[in-house]
């Protein structure tokens, strides 16, 4: 496993940035890696979060997409608006970027980020983020969903609210291409609560894969890894706070380390819980890709499976490195 | 596919001062569409803004500016004659 020096005295240069960073009220609630390759305060704008795209073809056509990923929607700067206290704002500022499914089981929405490498060894990213179903205002609605049932403490919006995940899609070398995934997923279908980290075991399909006749997936497919038997849980379930309703807005953590000179995991964070995901496997593609040399991309998605919007902000990200 | 009526997706745009929709035609309809723009407070209840409907064939581009819109935009598009068969594309530009 990779070690990842964290003391601060480990030389003067290490001991200069911390003072520095601790300094900066954006900055010092980050852990970055010494290279900052991305602050992105969604206050000044959408810093190239963008709708995931699927591929067409030379004519535009979009017949010539993939019909699950067709629609993933395009983030909105949200100064997370509420029924019943207006604007809430972000964690800094006002504006925060939102993924926002449609009202559809199993529709997903995405933000993707794409870099390049210019180097290898650890990777990092880090966020405050904060996931939501849509509220409810409706005298006719069910005062209970799955596991939770409304009594002054339990909400239930917080069954609703399916999985949000966050992912690279990373080449390099000749064309190996391999994704890392971690998702929370917080509740399934039903609106049993569920509160696990999963990761794939399969690479995600590809555009190519469809163009070749391998896969042909319908619309709102689990675009990541279709095949739920094809995710794994890690550890134990970890309660998130969702605080009750769905018009309060508490920003959690998320610290998460890949290694892209090894191809592997490091350790992902949330909150208080750090968890080593150097066992955790990286699923490679068996056949190489063109047109991708040091590809760099994170991406976030949210996916909704009660059918309920779901919503998943992001205050501020930061992607660093160490080469 | 524009065949009944249908509205966009809730969209935030607080932070925008200008905004205008675009509907581009993929395909050419043989009848009509209006559109109209609606607001917000919340997400959750929709209200027809001030700025009058727009309606016209089923080719080419209709485009629509909307000023003083609040924090929330859809644009509801409703066939009106004819037959609406097309595939269209939305787009919503904004600026500060």
């Amino acid at each position: 496993m990779p070690t990842i020096d964290r003391s601060p005295d480990h030389d003067l240069a290490s001991t200069l940035r911390t003072a520095l960073r601790s300094a900066d009220p954006q900055l010092s609630k980050f852990d970055p890696l010494p290279r900052i390759l991305a602050h992105d305060d969604f206050n000044s704008g959408l810093h190239g979060w963008v709708e995931l795209g699927g591929n067409y073809n030379g004519k535009g056509e979009y017949s010539s997409l993939d019909r699950h990923f067709r629609d993933f929607r395009p983030p909105q700067l949200s100064s997370c608006d509420f029924f019943d206290v207006g604007t809430h704002g972000a964690m800094s500022g006002t504006y925060a970027l939102k993924l926002a499914t449609r009202p559809y089981p199993g529709h997903t929405a995405t933000g993707i980020r794409r870099l390049t490498m210019s180097g290898r060894g650890l990777l990092q990213i880090e966020a405050y983020l904060a996931y939501k179903a849509e509220a409810v205002v409706d005298p006719a609605a069910e005062n209970g969903f799955g596991d939770m049932a409304w009594d002054g403490n339990s909400h239930p919006s917080e069954a609703q609210f399916g999985a949000f995940t966050v992912a690279t899609d990373l080449c390099g070398d000749d064309g190996i291409r391999y994704h890392t995934v971690a998702r929370y997923q917080n509740a399934d279908e039903n609106g049993n609560m569920l509160r696990q980290w999963k990761y794939p075991t399969v690479p995600e399909p590809t555009p190519r894969e469809h163009y070749e006749g391998k896969v042909d997936l319908p619309y709102a497919a689990d675009f990541t890894a279709p095949d739920p038997d094809d995710w794994q849980v890690y550890g134990e379930p970890q309660e998130l706070c969702m605080n009750e309703v769905p018009t309060k807005v508490n920003w959690h953590y998320l610290r998460w380390v890949i290694d892209t000179r090894t191809r592997r995991n490091v350790e992902l964070q949330l909150n208080d819980r750090l968890m080593d995901w150097s066992d955790v496997p990286v699923p490679i593609y068996e056949e190489r890709y063109g047109s991708l040399e040091n590809l760099l991309n994170f991406y976030f998605s949210v996916r909704s499976l009660s059918g309920q919007r779901n919503f998943l902000y992001l205050d501020s990200v930061v992607i660093s490195a160490d080469w | 596919m524009v065949e009944d009526e249908f509205a966009t997706e809730p969209f935030e745009v607080a932070w925008a001062g200008e905004a205008r929709w675009f509907l581009q035609f993929l395909s050419e309809g043989a009848g009509e569409v209006s559109v109209r723009t609606q607001v917000s407070a919340d997400g959750l209840v929709w209200v027809d803004h001030e700025s009058p409907a727009l309606s016209g064939p089923m080719r080419g581009v209709m485009t629509v500016p909307v000023s003083d819109f609040g924090h929330w935009l859809r644009l509801v598009v409703t066939p009106s004659s004819g037959d609406p068969s097309s595939l269209a594309r939305v787009y919503l530009a904004l600026k500060e």
